[in-house]
C-alpha cells in the first residue's frame, strides 16, 4: 500500500530512547502531544470490550433514556422524551465522552462526581435519579462507586478571611487526618493554598474542599456598583450555567464550558454583576483584554472609572475601593523585573481580596505556559498571587485527560456546566457549520520530493505548497466570493505557504510581525469593504483576532494533530449571524458557515487531519470528505495549471528551504535563536503579551527572521508535563534539565 | 410416463392424516382448535358449534335427522371431516349403536375461547421497541426477490439438464450446494390455511442461531421428491422436476411445504410441532414484528427456512450510526453481535444494546473476508433505527463516504508477483534481457542506470532460460 495508508494509520510507537538524529515525524510528535493522549485512549478502548449483558432490563426500559455500565460508562438516548432532564443531570455528574446526534456517551469519574456534589447534588439524589433514568437495574459497582466518591464531600471548607486562607471542618478527626499530611502541614507555615487543595482531591486524601463565597454577607470587602443592563438577556444555557454557579445563593468556584461564539463573556459579566465585588479578569492576550473591557461596558452598568486594563501597552491605574481589572495571565505571572508603574499595579492586585477571579480560556493558558518561560507553575502562580473568594473559569475546549482535569480541579474548581454544541446549533445560538475535508492529491513531482529521505525536513512545506491544494484553495475562494458573497479566512500555519498563497492570489494577510496599524487597516477593510472578502491569517488569527463577519474558513496548513487549534479555528465562524429564525432548522440560513480543511493525500497531513478533527467529531460535527475539487472544467482557469508553473513553484520551495536552513543555523550559532528548530520550516512562533522588556528585546533582535526561526512561545501544547517542556524555552536553561533532543545543541 | 405426484389440496388434509394421538396433542393449544374450526366446511362448523356444550355422546342416527334427506350427502361429508380431524370422536355402545362425542380437549379449548376470546402465545413486539418495520410493499418486494432468486437457479438447473452435458459446469459445484438450499425451501404458507391470507411477518431478536441443518435439503434431493438426482457429477432434473416447474407458484410452494412436513420425521423433527407452529404463524398479523426469543429450536429452524422463501423477513435488531463512527445496535442477539464484529470493533455489550465503532482496521478485516463496502452500507441502512431511518441519509454521509474511500484505498495498489534481476555483468546483456521481456509483454519495470529490471513471476523460468542461453 502506498504512503496514504501508512499516514492514515495509527501513530507509530513512540521511542523512549534518545537517538542522535531524529526525523521530522518524531520531532513533530513531541510537539503536538495529543498524539500521545490518543494512543493512550486507544489502548484504553482495546481493554474496554465489556460485556454487561447480565444487567437486569426493566420491563418499561423503552421509556427510560440511559444505560449505565459497571465501569462508569453511560449511554444516553437523545431522542428520549426525558433527554433534556437526563442531559442536565449527566452533565452535572459525568464527563461527556462524545455527544453526536442520537446517542451520547459519558464517563463517571471521581472528579465528575466531586463536581456533582459541589453543585449541590446529594449522594442519594444522584443514585436515585440515575436509577430512575436507567433502563436496567443499576450495577452494584456504580452505586458503590458513587458512595465512595461522594462520601467525604462537604466535610472540609476553604475560607478566605483577611487575605488568608483557612481550612475549616466541624469534624476534628478529619482535621487531624489532614494535618497528618506533610504538604498540608507545611502549608500552615508557608501557605500554598493550591497544594492544599490538590492534596484534598479525590485522587489523594479525598476530602474535596467546599469553596463557596457568601458574597451577600461579606461586609469586609466593599461592594461594586454594577448591574446587568436590561438589554443583556442571558440565553437559557447561559442562565443554566449561572444557576449552577449561584445555586444556593452563594458563589461556587468552578469552570463553565461553552463553545466559541456562544457568549461566554455575558456569563462572565453576569457573574461579576451578581457578586458585585472587585473582579479580576484574566485573558490570554492584549486583544482579548480590550474585548473583555468592552464586554463589561457593553453588558453592565459599570462606570468607566471602575474598570481598568493592565497590559504592557496600557497600564491604567485603579480608582476607587472596588473595581474590575482586566489583564493577561502573563502580566500577572511575569517573574522578571517590571517597570515602576507595573510594579505598583501588581502590588495592588496582590494585596486586594478579589470577590471574583474570572479566567478566560482556562483550558488554554495551561497550554501556553507550558511552552513559555516556566510551565504549569505560571498558571498556578497567577492563582497563588491573587487572593480571591471565588474563581470562575471559562473555556470552549476542555481537555479531559485525567491529569489535566485534575489540575483545573484544584486550581479553579470542578466543572459547573457544559453546554452541548449540537443543542446550541439546533437552538440557533451558534452557526451550523458544514465541515469538509478536501483531499488534494500530491502532484507527481511534489510527491517525489516529499518521499526523498533528504527532504524529511521540507515535508511540511511540500504538502502545504502542493499545487493541487493551491488550486483547490483558489477555487473555493472564487466560489464563495463570487457565488455566495461570503467572507473568507484562509488559515496557514506555515508562513512560506501563507505568503506564497496570499501573494499569488493577491489577498491581504496578517501574521505575527504584521504591525498593529497594518492589522487594523486590513481588518477594517475586511469588515467594511466589499472589495476585501478574503484574508490570509497565520495562527495569530486562531483566537486573538475577532472577526465576526467571516463565515468561511479554508485551512491550508495547520499545526500537526492539534485538536484544540481545529476547534479554535472553527470557533471563528461559530458566532451566529442574521436573524434567529433564519438559523433554525429549515430556515434559509441553516447552513451559512463553512469550514474546509485542505489536506494533501498520502502525506502526514492525512494522519494529522484525522486527529485534529477528533474533538469536533466528539461534539457531533462531521467532516465530509471531498475528493473532486476543483471540478475538472475549472482546471484551466486556475493557477499552476501547467507542469512548468508547478515545477517553478517546486523550485521556489527548494530555494526557500535552503535559505531557512542558513538562517536557522546562523541564528543558532549566535546562540540567540532561543529555540530555533530546523525541522519546522516556515513555522511561526508568536509572542504573548507580557511585561518583560528583555523579552521584547529578544524578539526584536531576531527581527523578521523570528518569523521563520521560531522566537516565541505560542505553540499549541496540549499537555502539561513531560517532554514538551524544553520545546521552546526562552532562555538557556540548566543543561541537565534540557530535553535530550536539545542538549547537544548547547554543548 | 412420469407420475405426477398427487398434491394434497388442503393443509387440513395433512392435519387430518396425522395419527390420533398426535392430533389430540395438537388440540392442546386453543389457536389450533380455532384454526381447525375455521377450516371446516360450513355444515361441519355448525355441528361443531352445536355440540360445543354437549358433553354426552349424541347418536349418529339422531344427527342424521338434523338434515333433510336431500342433504344427506352433505351431512355425510361434514361428519366425515369432523371425524377425520377428530373433532368428533366415534363412540359405540353395547348395541353397536354409533354415537358422536366431541373431542374433550377441543371442546374445552373452544369453550374457553368463547369466554375470553383466546390468546396467542406470542404478542407482537411494541413499536416503541422495534426497528422501523418494513412496509407491506417492502415485504412484498422482499418476498418476490427471494422467490425470483429461487426460480432463477431452478432455471439454471433446467438449462444444464437440457444441455445434458456432464461437463458443463453451470451450475458449478459451489452453486450446486447453494441450489439445494434454495430449491428446497420453496415453500408456502399462503396455501396452508385457507381462512387466512398469505402471511408475511417478521421476527426480530433472535437469541441463538445454531448452525443450520441441511438435513431436509439432503432428504429432498435424495428422495427425488423434487426430481433432482445426482448423475455422477452433474445434477440433473428428473421428469418430476419438470412437472414441478410447470406447476403454478402456489402449487409449487405447497408441494414443497408438503414435503417439508412429511419429511420432518426423517429429519428428527416432530411433524406435529411443525404443523402446530405453522398454524400458529397463520394467526400472526401481517407486517408486525415478533420476537424469536421465545421460539423452540424446531420453530427457529422452520422460521429460517421460511425466511429463505421470502415468506418471513428476519430482522436482527437495528442500528444507529453516528457521525463519529460509533455504532449502537439495539439487539439482544449474539448472532447479531457476531455480524457486527465482522466489520466493527464491538466495545460494549448491554442487555439490549451493542456498542461498537467502525474503524479502518475493522473494515479492512471485513474487506479481507470479501465483504464489500456496499454490503456494509446497505446492511446499516436497512437496519437503521426508526429514529434515524426517516432521515436522509439514514447512515451519516461522512461515514458511508469514508467506508467507500477506505475500500477504494485498498484498490489503489495492485499486487503483481514478480522477480527482480540485478547485477548484470554488462549493459548489453541488460538491454537484451529488457528487450526479451518487453517483447513478451512481461517487463514491469527497468532502471537502465542501475541495470535492474522486474518481470512478471510467470516469466521467471523463461527469463532464466534466456539468461543461460546468453552466457
Amino acid at each position: 500500500m502506498a504512503g496514504g495508508d501508512g499516514d492514515r494509520a495509527r501513530a507509530p510507537k513512540r521511542h523512549k530512547s534518545s537517538a542522535p538524529s531524529r526525523s521530522i515525524d518524531e520531532t513533530a510528535e513531541l510537539d503536538y502531544t495529543d498524539d500521545v493522549d490518543d494512543d493512550v485512549r486507544d489502548a484504553d478502548r482495546e481493554v474496554k470490550k465489556r460485556d454487561f449483558t447480565k444487567l437486569e432490563l426493566k420491563p418499561d426500559h423503552a421509556n427510560r433514556p440511559l444505560w449505565a455500565c459497571a465501569d462508569g460508562r453511560i449511554f444516553l438516548e437523545t431522542f428520549s422524551p426525558l433527554y433534556k432532564q437526563a442531559y442536565d443531570f449527566l452533565i452535572a455528574i459525568a464527563e461527556p465522552v462524545c455527544r453526536p446526534e442520537s446517542m451520547h456517551e459519558y464517563n463517571l469519574t471521581p472528579h465528575s462526581l466531586y463536581a456533582a456534589v459541589s453543585v449541590g447534588l446529594e449522594t442519594s439524589t444522584i443514585i436515585s435519579v440515575m436509577s430512575k433514568l436507567s433502563k436496567t437495574k443499576l450495577p452494584r459497582e456504580i452505586i458503590d462507586f458513587i458512595h465512595a466518591s461522594t462520601a467525604n464531600y462537604g466535610k472540609v471548607k476553604l475560607v478566605l478571611k483577611k487575605n488568608r486562607y483557612f481550612v475549616e471542618s466541624p469534624f476534628p478527626e478529619v482535621l487531624k487526618t489532614l494535618l497528618k499530611d506533610d504538604i498540608i502541614c507545611r502549608a500552615r507555615i508557608s501557605p500554598e493554598v493550591e497544594n492544599v487543595k490538590q492534596r484534598c482531591l479525590p485522587n489523594a486524601l479525598n476530602f474535596p474542599m467546599l469553596e463557596e463565597y457568601d458574597f451577600r454577607n461579606d461586609t469586609v470587602n466593599p461592594d461594586l456598583e454594577m448591574e446587568l443592563k436590561p438589554q443583556a438577556r442571558p440565553r437559557p444555557y447561559q442562565e443554566k450555567s449561572l444557576s449552577k454557579m449561584f445555586g444556593n445563593g452563594r458563589a461556587r468556584s468552578g469552570i463553565i464550558v461553552l463553545p466559541c461564539g456562544a457568549g461566554k463573556s455575558l456569563v462572565g459579566v453576569s457573574a461579576a454583576c451578581r457578586i458585585k465585588k472587585s473582579c479580576l479578569c484574566l485573558a490570554t492576550n492584549a486583544v482579548s483584554v480590550d474585548q473583555w473591557a468592552f464586554q463589561f461596558k457593553l453588558w453592565s452598568t459599570i462606570k468607566d472609572e471602575h474598570i481598568s486594563r493592565f497590559t504592557s501597552d496600557n497600564k491604567e491605574k485603579f480608582r476607587g475601593m472596588a473595581g474590575v481589572v482586566v489583564t493577561t495571565y502573563n502580566m500577572v505571572a511575569f517573574g522578571g523585573k517590571r517597570s515602576e508603574d507595573s510594579e505598583k499595579i501588581i502590588e495592588e492586585i496582590r494585596n486586594r481580596e478579589w470577590g471574583l477571579l474570572l479566567m478566560d480560556e482556562v483550558g488554554y493558558p495551561l497550554v501556553i505556559f507550558e511552552v513559555h518561560v516556566v510551565p504549569a507553575h505560571m498558571f498556578r502562580k497567577v492563582i497563588s498571587i491573587t487572593k480571591s473568594h471565588c474563581k470562575l473559569g471559562l473555556t470552549a475546549t476542555l481537555v479531559r485527560e485525567d491529569e489535566r482535569i485534575t489540575d483545573l480541579n484544584f486550581l479553579i474548581g470542578p466543572k459547573l456546566y457544559e453546554a452541548n454544541w449540537l443543542d446550541l446549533v439546533k437552538g440557533g445560538f451558534i452557526a451550523n457549520v458544514q465541515c469538509a475535508e478536501v483531499w488534494c492529491p500530491m502532484t507527481k513531482e511534489f510527491f517525489a520530493e516529499y518521499l526523498k529521505k533528504e527532504n524529511s525536513k521540507k515535508k511540511q512545506v511540500l504538502y502545504a505548497m502542493n499545487p493541487n491544494k493551491f488550486r483547490a484553495c483558489e477555487f473555493l475562494i472564487r466560489f464563495h466570493e463570487q457565488q455566495r458573497g461570503d467572507k473568507i479566512i484562509v488559515f496557514a500555519d506555515n508562513l512560506f505557504a501563507l505568503t506564497s498563497y496570499a501573494m499569488k492570489l493577491r489577498k491581504p494577510m496578517i501574521y505575527g510581525s504584521t504591525s498593529h496599524v497594518e492589522r487594523t487597516r486590513i481588518l477594517h477593510q475586511f469588515k467594511n469593504s466589499s472589495d476585501v472578502n478574503t484574508i490570509f491569517l497565520s495562527k495569530v488569527g486562531d483566537n486573538s483576532i475577532d472577526i465576526p463577519e467571516a463565515n468561511v474558513i479554508i485551512q491550508i496548513s495547520s499545526h500537526a494533530g492539534s485538536r484544540r487549534q481545529e476547534a479554535q479555528r472553527l470557533g471563528r465562524i461559530l458566532r451566529a449571524k442574521g436573524k434567529h429564525q433564519d438559523r433554525m432548522a429549515g430556515g434559509k440560513e441553516e447552513y451559512n458557515a463553512f469550514f474546509y480543511s485542505l489536506v494533501s493525500t498520502d502525506t502526514q497531513e492525512m494522519y494529522y487531519s484525522t486527529k485534529r478533527q477528533q474533538f469536533l467529531i466528539d461534539q457531533g460535527y462531521s467532516f465530509k470528505v471531498i475528493t473532486s475539487l476543483p471540478p475538472p472544467e475549472e482546471l484551466p482557469n486556475l493557477k499552476y495549471y501547467t507542469l512548468n508553473d508547478q515545477l517553478e513553484l517546486l523550485a521556489q520551495v527548494g530555494v526557500f528551504c535552503t535559505c531557512c536552513f542558513l538562517l536557522v543555523n546562523s541564528l543558532r550559532h549566535l546562540n540567540q535563536s532561543l529555540s530555533a528548530r530546523d525541522d519546522m520550516i516556515g513555522i511561526e512562533h508568536l509572542e504573548e503579551d507580557s511585561d518583560g522588556k528583555a523579552l521584547m528585546k529578544a524578539r526584536r533582535s531576531a527581527g523578521s527572521m523570528s518569523a521563520f526561526s521560531g522566537s516565541g512561545g505560542m505553540v499549541y501544547m496540549e499537555y502539561s508535563t513531560g517532554k514538551g517542556k524544553a520545546g521552546a524555552s526562552k532562555k538557556p536553561k540548566d543543561p541537565s534539565k534540557r530535553h535530550y533532543l536539545f542538549k547537544k545543541r548547547y554543548q | 410416463m412420469p407420475q405426477v405426484m398427487v398434491v394434497a389440496r388442503n393443509f387440513m388434509d395433512m392435519v387430518a392424516a396425522l395419527p390420533a394421538a398426535k392430533l389430540d396433542m395438537l388440540y392442546d393449544s386453543a389457536f389450533i382448535c380455532e384454526a381447525v374450526l375455521r377450516s371446516l366446511p360450513p355444515l361441519a362448523k355448525k355441528y361443531a358449534l352445536q355440540m360445543l356444550y354437549v358433553s354426552a355422546p349424541v347418536a349418529a342416527a339422531a344427527m342424521e335427522e338434523w338434515v333433510l334427506d336431500e342433504y344427506a350427502a352433505k351431512h355425510r361429508v361434514a361428519i366425515d371431516r369432523l371425524l377425520q380431524l377428530r373433532v368428533f370422536v366415534e363412540v359405540r355402545d353395547r348395541r353397536k349403536e354409533v354415537s358422536y362425542k366431541m373431542n374433550q380437549k377441543f371442546q374445552g379449548n373452544m369453550q374457553k375461547y368463547l369466554v375470553d376470546g383466546g390468546s396467542l402465545p406470542r404478542e407482537p413486539i411494541p413499536s416503541s421497541v422495534t426497528a422501523r418495520l418494513p412496509t407491506l410493499a417492502e415485504l412484498e418486494s422482499f418476498a418476490l426477490e427471494q422467490w425470483e432468486g429461487n426460480t432463477f437457479y431452478l432455471f439454471l438447473l433446467i438449462r444444464s439438464y437440457c444441455l445434458n452435458a456432464t461437463n458443463v459446469h453451470s451450475p458449478s459445484k459451489g452453486t450446486h450446494s447453494f441450489l439445494y438450499g434454495k430449491i428446497v425451501l420453496l415453500a408456502a404458507i399462503d396455501q396452508l390455511i385457507s381462512s387466512r391470507e398469505r402471511d408475511k411477518f417478521q421476527l426480530i431478536h433472535d437469541e441463538n442461531f445454531s448452525a443450520r441443518s441441511s438435513e431436509f435439503k439432503v432428504h429432498l434431493i435424495s428422495s427425488l421428491a423434487f426430481g433432482i438426482y445426482l448423475d455422477g457429477e452433474a445434477p440433473r432434473l428428473t421428469e418430476n422436476g419438470f412437472q414441478f416447474l410447470l406447476m403454478e407458484t402456489n402449487a409449487q410452494l405447497w408441494y414443497i411445504m408438503r414435503e417439508y412436513i412429511s419429511s420432518a420425521e426423517e429429519r428428527g423433527v416432530d411433524p406435529t410441532e411443525l404443523i402446530s407452529f405453522l398454524l400458529e404463524l397463520s394467526f400472526h398479523t401481517l407486517g408486525e414484528a415478533y420476537s424469536l426469543n421465545t421460539l423452540t429450536d424446531v420453530q427457529r429452524n422452520a422460521i429460517r427456512d421460511l425466511a429463505e422463501l421470502g415468506l418471513v423477513k428476519l430482522q436482527q435488531g437495528f442500528v444507529v450510526v453516528e457521525t463519529n463512527f460509533r455504532m449502537y445496535a439495539y439487539s439482544t442477539s449474539r448472532l447479531h453481535c457476531e455480524i457486527l464484529r465482522l466489520f466493527s470493533r464491538v466495545e460494549y455489550q448491554l442487555p439490549n444494546l451493542i456498542v461498537g465503532s467502525i474503524t479502518k482496521e475493522s473494515l479492512y478485516g471485513a474487506f479481507e473476508n470479501g465483504i464489500t463496502a456496499e454490503q456494509i452500507i446497505s446492511f446499516l441502512q436497512q437496519n437503521a433505527h426508526p429514529r434515524v431511518a426517516d432521515k436522509i441519509p439514514a447512515v451519516p454521509e461522512n461515514v458511508t463516504d469514508q467506508i467507500r474511500l477506505w475500500e477504494t484505498d485498498r484498490n489503489r495498489v495492485d499486487m503483481t508477483l514478480s522477480h527482480l534481476y540485478e547485477d548484470f555483468p554488462s549493459k548489453d546483456m541488460f538491454d537484451q534481457c529488457c528487450d526479451y521481456a518487453r517483447d513478451h509483454g512481461c517487463l514491469l519495470w527497468e532502471d537502465a542506470k542501475k541495470m535492474r529490471l522486474i518481470v512478471r513471476v510467470e516469466f521467471h523460468s523463461e527469463m532464466r532460460e534466456f539468461l543461460r542461453r546468453l552466457r
